[in-house]
């Protein structure tokens, strides 16, 4: 069974996000564990010139590290991902890479009709970003609009088509934990070689 | 001109500082640029809002009362560092200063992108509702190999780099100062000097308070009017009140009377406020326009009294919202009123349905409508013919008041209504009249004969 780590890229207490991981970490329960973590205890980020982080960062780190992958749900602000999300991201990539070929599923979700896709679009760019080189699942997204009103009393989300849309992301999440696994096993190999090679 | 500066670091080194503190000492001679610090704005959290607090205060405060923002931004993951992006997200969740506010990017990185990515993230950032910053179009200064980049006193070394930015500073400066007279002009246009508030008495205003609810019986004591039997000498003829009660009563309209200081002093009182066009109690005449008129239609009001009162037009008219084609076209009808001299002295309203009328013009002549493939006709009359609603927020700056005319009903239209009831320019669903294909009953030549 996968392991995924989920973080709702926000800090604040109620968070339509958090729900839509929480949906997740219950509905697909039977595939999957998925251990909700949270940023709001990270500070603001700057450059240290130690190159220290806190160790609630590495503490994070360590978790992404041992992780299958990584499944984020994030809020939009000003057309853009929250500084929250983005400055706990700059900390897990200041002088460590957790996310380094880590496989990786961006959901979010929004109070307005376009469930955040300004946002991830962003963040998208920024995953793939040298420091971070995070592996996003191509052409997965999952938008969830009028997030107030997406989720019944139970939680669960009400719209049957986008659980039916969900379902197949996290296949194709497997799937593509999978390849990639494949992929850094024969990268390696190759680089392997190619190291032997240049011994010669 | 004022400008502040904000480099997006709260390290305790940070390039971009040594960027803006570069440009503010640099270019001091085009503007008073002072630098602002955000290394104590706390973490944004929507559940623990410190808009309040000291840091954000000051820099809501600073970035109001300047001219123009010139922004600094690291690159940090392709994107804007999180200590700039924080600080937007403060500015604009209860507070707003970045509103209309002339906003420079520029960044500096440790290689060859000169923080590229972050000026365009920004910028999407910066142009979202909520912040609505007026980002400067087109220049980018984007500073690469940070590290190289400065010498010993702080200052640039490269002297094309020096020059470049000198170029788009001045540039700014000047966009920020075109902005300022554009603003300065939307406040200065003439109709916002219309007085809703009905606040300089002209020589037949009554000293009566304009809200009182007994403001007719009131005026009446203080002028000692004519009333009942009394006679009032007309041009022309001569009636009692009564009689001229009797005669404004049974027209079949709905008549105002706002005199040229802008107060509602009169309306033919011949239905209930339930059953009228545009409803209205007793108690209201007296009242200020202001108080008649929703605060969103204020500026609209203004502007068609203005129209008026410059002469501009003499009457104005626009359908209401909720109309329907060939059943109900309710038209509102705005009059100038002026003296024996020609000196504006208010407008006479009058609203009416106009679709009776036009139904029994038909009936009588056998005639029926048809729509005219593609007719752009005139729905309205008067000045409006080519007018398009606008929003009160976006009168046309440079027309000024000779273009009022292209300007606003007094009642903004509903978004929900049909088009062809939507305001003064709606005119596409108007259907001019035509004779039927075969002349049937030509009652029109013959008159009511029936020859």
């Amino acid at each position: 069974m996968k392991h995924y780590i989920g973080i709702a890229g926000t800090n604040s207490r109620h968070s339509t996000n958090r729900q839509l991981l929480q949906f997740i970490q219950r509905h697909y329960a039977p595939y999957a564990t998925v251990e909700l973590v949270e940023i709001d205890d990270l500070p603001l980020f700057y450059k240290t010139k130690d190159h220290s982080i806190p160790a609630a960062a590495t503490a994070l780190a360590e978790k992404i590290d041992a992780a299958d992958g990584v499944i984020f749900a994030t809020p939009e602000y000003d057309h853009a991902v929250p500084a929250v999300l983005s400055s706990a991201l700059a900390w897990l990539s200041y002088h460590i890479s957790p996310f380094a070929g880590k496989p990786v599923l961006i959901t979010g979700a929004s109070y307005g009709a376009l469930g955040t896709s300004r946002a991830q679009a962003q963040l998208r760019l920024i995953l793939e970003s040298p420091e971070l080189d995070a592996r996003i699942m191509p052409s997965a997204e999952f938008m969830v609009g009028h997030s107030l009103q997406a989720f019944d009393d139970n939680g669960d989300l009400k719209d049957e088509t986008l659980v039916r849309q969900l379902d197949g992301l996290m296949k194709d999440l497997q799937i593509f934990v999978d390849i990639n696994t494949q992929l850094v096993h024969s990268l390696n190999a190759e680089a392997a070689d190619w190291d032997e090679g240049t011994e010669e | 001109m004022k400008l502040v500066a904000i480099a997006g670091s709260i390290a305790d080194d940070s390039y971009n500082r040594k960027l803006v503190t570069f440009i503010a000492s640099k270019y001091a001679d085009l503007a008073d640029i002072e630098i602002l610090s955000i290394n104590d704005v706390p973490m944004f959290n929507q559940d623990d809002d410190q808009t309040q607090s000291a840091p954000i205060q000051y820099l809501t405060h600073k970035i109001e009362a300047a001219d123009g923002v010139i922004l600094a931004t690291p690159e940090h993951n392709h994107t804007v560092a999180p200590a700039l992006k924080n600080v937007i997200e403060w500015l604009s969740f209860n507070v707003h200063p970045f509103t209309n506010k002339p906003t420079l990017i520029v960044g500096a990185s440790y290689f060859t992108q000169g923080s590229s990515r972050a000026q365009l993230a920004l910028r999407q950032i910066l142009e979202a509702p909520g912040v609505g910053a007026l980002v400067m179009p087109s220049d980018e200064f984007l500073l690469a190999d940070v590290r190289t980049a400065f010498d010993d006193h702080g200052n640039l070394s490269d002297e094309r780099t020096v020059k470049f930015l000198g170029s788009v500073m001045a540039k700014f400066v000047r966009w920020v100062s075109v902005l300022a007279s554009m603003q300065e002009k939307t406040h200065t246009e003439p109709w916002r000097q219309e007085d809703l508030d009905a606040g300089r008495p002209v020589d037949t205003t009554i000293d009566v308070p304009a809200g009182a609810e007994d403001w007719v019986e009131q005026g009446a004591a203080k002028t000692n009017a004519a009333s009942g039997q009394d006679y009032v000498k007309l041009d022309r003829g001569l009636l009692t009140v009564d009689q001229l009660n009797w005669f404004l009563n049974t027209f079949p309209m709905e008549a105002t009377f706002m005199d040229d200081n802008n107060q509602f002093i009169y309306y033919n009182h011949f239905l209930d406020h339930d059953d009228m066009l545009a409803p209205c109690y007793p108690s209201q005449v007296g009242n200020a326009a202001a108080m008649c008129h929703p605060q969103r239609a204020q500026d609209h009001v203004k502007q068609v009294i203005w129209m008026l009162r410059s002469g501009q037009t003499d009457r104005f008219a626009m359908p209401v919202p909720g109309n329907k084609v060939n059943a109900k076209w309710i038209m509102h009808y705005y009059q100038a009123m002026h003296d024996a001299d020609g000196n504006y002295r208010g407008v006479n309203e009058w609203v009416l349905d106009t679709w009776p009328i036009v139904a029994d013009y038909l009936k009588r002549t056998g005639q029926t409508l048809v729509q005219a493939p593609g007719a752009q006709a005139d729905a309205t009359t008067g000045a409006s013919a080519h007018s398009k609603p606008e929003a009160p927020t976006t009168p046309d700056a440079d027309t000024g008041a000779s273009e009022a005319k292209a300007a606003t009903p007094l009642v903004p239209p509903v978004a929900s209504t049909p088009d062809a009831s939507t305001g003064a320019s709606e005119t596409k669903a108007a259907t001019p009249l035509v004779p039927p294909v075969a002349p049937s009953t030509p009652d029109a030549d013959t008159g009511a004969s029936e020859s």
